[in-house]
């Protein structure tokens, strides 16, 4: 029987609650969490000291080292194996009396705090990580504070581990502050990092990279990219590119710096072989480049090959001096040195 | 010229504070920020809509007065300096600076902006002299370091507005 103070609004809850657990106690068992190692007890509802009760755990017989204590029942240096749905039930008729859901962690310790803008001037974004798991459902409380204020914080929808900010204003010389706090039923721990706006943004690569050939230019290729789509002011805050191509045959890459250009022609290529080309982007003033956008692969134009068979003229009387059936092929003096080239 | 003196000032600052040792030179370091009866720094720090909007001659009147009052925080900064390096270092410094205010004035006037009147700047207290020449320089240069940042996105948004008329 459940004794407690509700609201009249809350009593239809609390009714069905208490008709549940004496319906279906194993349904909501009370959670007790308890730190790893320790010693732990647990104690059989609200029964005398003297009374005699026998516990089960998840049904069956408890393996686990363990003492009686009238209606407690008491584990030694607990580890996850001990996780398990606990019921005692009151001798000699056997009722079950209570149900506990024991679950084993640990405390959170600090987490790990990164921010980025990709979205500058927009906002940036903050995740964090645990490097060590709690075992037990551990929740997270993140404030951010700029020039003695605190900013308004928005929790990512999807990603449990992520925030949202919108910057106050720009250029700032003011640091931002940010502070994250875990927490969990055995304990809480926090992390606080400091940065300036400059320093934490880093666009998304460069999207829709397209490498096409140059007809009747067997040393070019025509690179063309867009700035990426998180970016939202490009007008004001311009970016730079950095191209980087290399034969797939090469480890060596070539660079090319740009500034406010999304195409490029590459004109030292080597005909006929395949490329390989990626692009990345950086604000013009300040932060870091982006990640590598996807690889594009191309080859520069070549000139189709031309077949020379033999052939009888049947209107002339010339004869081309032919071998037999075997075909050449024709290259074009570019093509041949360059292959020499890549040979050396 | 603003990239060229960003990059001068990041050797400055560098050699500003470990001459000014613990904690300034410190990483994450950030002193309070004198209030501004105390030390008055022009800010290059605005919301997102005011900058965009600012009208051409708006934003150069901006960048005029704040390089203006930064020219002079930096010189007084120099003089209240006792290392004949750094002192040597900041006056460069401040010519590359006069540069780019005569550049600013220049552009106003070309562009048929008025310039404001010289007034007498000073950013210390009554006597032009800095209260707290250690927090102060830190911040001289901290917010000398922004509009520099500030100015390059300046003049690229004059840049693509003149260009359109």
């Amino acid at each position: 029987i459940f004794y407690s103070v509700i609201s009249e609004a809350e009593q239809p809850a609390v009714i069905i609650n208490a008709l549940i657990f004496r319906l279906c106690p194993f349904l909501v068992g009370r959670i007790q969490y308890e730190r790893m190692g320790s010693d732990v007890t647990m104690q059989c509802g609200s029964l005398d000291n003297d009374a005699s009760v026998s516990w089960k755990v998840n049904g069956t017989d408890i393996k686990a080292r363990h003492r009686l204590e009238g209606p407690r029942l008491l584990l030694t240096q607990v580890d996850l194996g001990h996780n398990g749905l606990y019921s005692c039930f009151q001798n000699p008729h056997g009722e079950r009396r209570d149900t506990i859901n024991l679950r084993i962690g640990t405390a959170p310790r600090e987490p790990t705090v990164t921010c980025r803008s990709n979205t500058y001037p927009k906002g940036f974004y903050c995740s964090w990580h645990q490097q060590h798991s709690t075992y037990i459902p551990t929740e997270f409380e993140v404030d951010v504070h700029h020039n003695q204020r605190a900013l308004e914080v928005q929790r990512d929808p999807v990603h449990k581990n992520r925030c949202h900010v919108r910057f106050p204003e720009v250029f700032s010389s003011f640091p931002y502050r940010v502070n994250v706090t875990a927490i969990n039923d055995l304990g809480r721990a926090s992390a606080a990092i400091s940065f300036e706006e400059s320093n934490i943004v880093k666009p998304d690569p460069p999207e829709r990279v397209v490498a096409t050939p140059i007809p009747n230019n067997v040393r070019r290729l025509e690179v063309t990219w867009n700035s990426p789509s998180t970016w939202p002011d490009v007008d004001n805050f311009p970016l730079k590119y950095f191209l980087r191509y290399r034969p797939l045959i090469r480890d060596q890459w070539q660079h090319v710096e740009l500034s406010d250009s999304t195409s490029h022609t590459i004109t030292d290529a080597y005909a006929g072989k395949e490329y390989i080309i990626q692009v990345a982007a950086k604000d013009t003033e300040i932060g870091t480049w982006s990640d590598w956008s996807v690889a594009v692969h191309a080859t520069p134009w070549i000139e189709e090959p031309k077949q020379i068979t033999s052939t009888t003229e049947q209107h002339g009387h010339t004869q081309t001096e032919t071998l037999p059936n075997t075909q050449l092929l024709k290259y074009t003096h570019e093509q041949i040195h360059a292959q020499c080239f890549l040979l050396r | 010229m603003t990239k060229y003196l960003e990059y001068q000032l990041k050797e400055i600052k560098d050699t500003y504070l470990s001459y000014l040792g613990p904690p300034f030179n410190e990483k994450d370091f950030s002193p309070p920020r004198p209030n501004t009866t105390a030390l008055s720094l022009p800010s290059a720090a605005t919301r997102l809509e005011l900058w965009r909007g600012l009208e051409n001659r708006a934003r150069l009147a901006q960048n005029q007065r704040a390089y203006s009052v930064l020219l002079a925080a930096v010189r007084e900064l120099a003089r209240s300096t006792l290392c004949p390096y750094l002192q040597t270092s900041l006056l460069h410094f401040c010519t590359g600076l006069d540069g780019l205010l005569g550049s600013i004035s220049g552009l106003m006037t070309t562009l048929g902006y008025a310039l404001p009147p010289p007034s007498a700047v000073s950013v210390g207290g009554s006597d032009g002299e800095l209260q707290e020449p250690r927090r102060d320089g830190f911040w001289i240069l901290r917010e000398l370091q922004s509009w520099l940042w500030r100015s390059a996105k300046d003049f690229n948004r004059l840049k693509k507005r003149l260009r359109a008329h």
